[in-house]
């Protein structure tokens, strides 16, 4: 005979797997859309406007459109490879989240019962969320690699390069993190930037800014996004990467991106904004909303920097990353290292 | 890149390090995102009505009578570099025209027209003139050959109309086809 409390901690788990997992597919919807909106508004159009009112009902044409379109797998493919790609690259953009904290521990009302609003804390969360989303270039590389597409296989060459020069220096930045909250786990990075604004990560001057850019800088990179989308550089590379994808699978690596967007502006706001924590003294208003206005915040800045910025060339690319960013974040972790003693 | 040779010049250095480049641009496009957009609302709510000058869809006009205006001289079609315009002349004394030589054939070929505007410089009774209507696709050749009867009948636009606004307009579908009415009425200047 099972215990009772048990079976609830149980279902407790596997509910709050569902309703993440169930958001993270529903997410893209929304946010082709509002990316769209965004570049229109930038360009000085209107974006998607003729289906449903101000166009909300685009998405769920377009996934209409992706649902059923033919699935096409080139001829001298490597199939094997070629199907399992977009997995590769969306199962590791999934499975970040679970060890991302969206809030502290939650009692709902009624049944006198603490819900934690996170999967895991694990001890060594902020390890487990950049070894997790490193491995999502494998499935760049294996599309790239399969498609036996030049296109493609460039554009998978350049995703691998860029995975190298800029992990490195989003450690760096992972490990001044961790000088500053003390600890790895990513509940804990959080509760230690309790309190009022300036106790935030990235108030923590001279040193806080300064990791906050490299990190930015670093994961835009390694989520492909403009100024350092050269995996899927449409101007020179046709689709990059997926050049040869269609349909559904197509439709797994942008899911899979938008979800690598989200999570690291939630990584942004856990590791440097203080996550769910207040920046003012405001009652009445849930620490998620805070959580939740943080991420959108850093979703739009994504957006608005992908329609102001030009593309940077690869040689430049490597030379920001092994030149750049990584003495700097050398010499700030020894400024960090000195201040924290 | 003005500084000594070899040497780092410190400002650009301080302007690099607080990306001030980057900082400018993303102004830039904020700025814009809270502009309102220029996008003309074509066709659901909103049409341009262009100016006089613009050169559309031929027409041909009536004097105050009801008379046709065209005495078929022939002298469009001669000016047309295209030769797009086809006259066949006959006599008339029934009142049609406003003298007794009328056309009996007066067609153009759109296809091959360029909408240049000899023809109507030609016109020595101001008979025809390139009017506003622009929206002449079709999905089959049957209107590219536009005929006098059609020509006859007046415009949605009238001449005395000045134009240059965007007019609120309601799109119309039919199993005839598609068409899009402007209200000349509800009209707004847009400055751009």
């Amino acid at each position: 005979m099972p215990d009772i409390s048990l079976i609830a901690t149980l279902a407790l788990m596997v509910i709050k797997v569902l309703v993440i997992t169930m958001i993270l597919f529903m997410l893209p919807l929304p946010l082709t859309y509002v990316e769209r909106k965004v570049a229109g508004h930038i360009q000085v159009r209107l974006g998607p406007w003729r289906v449903g009112p101000h166009g909300l009902l685009q998405p769920f044409a377009d996934m209409i459109k992706l649902i059923l379109k033919e699935d096409i797998v080139p001829d001298k493919a490597d199939k094997f490879l070629f199907k399992l790609a977009p997995f590769m690259a969306m199962i590791p953009a999934f499975a970040v989240y679970a060890a991302i904290p969206f809030g502290d521990k939650w009692t709902i009302p009624f049944l006198d019962r603490q819900v934690s609003l996170y999967i895991t804390d694990m001890n060594v969360g902020i390890l487990y969320v950049l070894a997790i989303s490193g491995l999502g270039v494998y499935g760049l590389i294996f599309g790239g690699w399969s498609s036996n597409s030049k296109y493609a296989l460039i554009g998978g060459l350049r995703s691998s390069a860029q995975m190298i020069s800029y992990e490195i220096a989003v450690s760096f930045s992972a490990i001044g993190v961790v000088l500053l909250s003390k600890s790895l786990s990513l509940v804990e990075i959080v509760k230690h930037q309790g309190g009022t604004i300036l106790h935030w990560n990235f108030f923590y001057l001279p040193v806080g800014p300064v990791w906050f850019f490299i990190f930015l800088i670093g994961a835009t990179a390694e989520i492909n996004r403009v100024p350092f989308d050269l995996p899927e550089d449409e101007g020179t590379l046709g689709a990059g990467f997926h050049t040869e994808y269609s349909g559904m699978r197509f439709a797994f690596f942008m899911l899979s991106e938008y979800v690598a967007m989200v999570t690291v502006s939630v990584m942004s706001v856990v590791l440097f904004f203080g996550g769910w924590n207040a920046p003012f003294n405001i009652p009445f208003v849930p620490p998620i909303l805070w959580f939740i206005g943080k991420v959108i915040l850093f979703i739009y800045f994504f957006m608005w920097l992908r329609f102001t910025l030009p593309r940077y060339r690869y040689d430049q690319l490597m030379t920001i990353g092994w030149k750049i960013l990584i003495p700097v974040s050398l010499v700030n972790l020894i400024i960090t290292g000195l201040m924290k003693i | 890149m003005n500084g000594k040779k070899g040497g780092v010049n410190i400002f650009e250095l301080i302007k690099k390090v607080v990306f001030t480049d980057f900082v400018k641009g993303l102004m830039v496009t904020l700025g814009y995102n809270a502009t309102k957009s220029i996008t003309l609302k074509y066709p659901d709510q909103e049409k341009w009505i262009p100016y006089r000058r613009f050169r559309g869809l031929h027409t041909l006009n009536r004097d105050e009578k009801g008379r046709e205006l065209c005495v078929a001289c022939e002298l469009c079609s001669k000016a047309c570099p295209t030769q797009c315009i086809t006259v066949i002349p006959m006599e008339d004394d029934t009142g049609r025209g406003i003298s007794d030589r009328v056309a009996r054939v007066w067609k153009v070929d759109l296809v091959r027209c360029l909408f240049c505007g000899y023809c109507e410089d030609a016109c020595p009774t101001r008979a025809l003139r390139l009017g506003r209507d622009y929206e002449l696709a079709c999905t089959d050749s049957s209107c590219n050959l536009k005929q006098r009867e059609e020509l006859l009948v007046p415009q949605a636009v009238p001449e005395s109309f000045e134009g240059g606004v965007v007019a609120s307009s309601t799109f119309i579908v039919t199993p005839a086809g598609i068409r899009i009415k402007a209200d000349l009425a509800k009209t707004k200047r847009r400055n751009w």
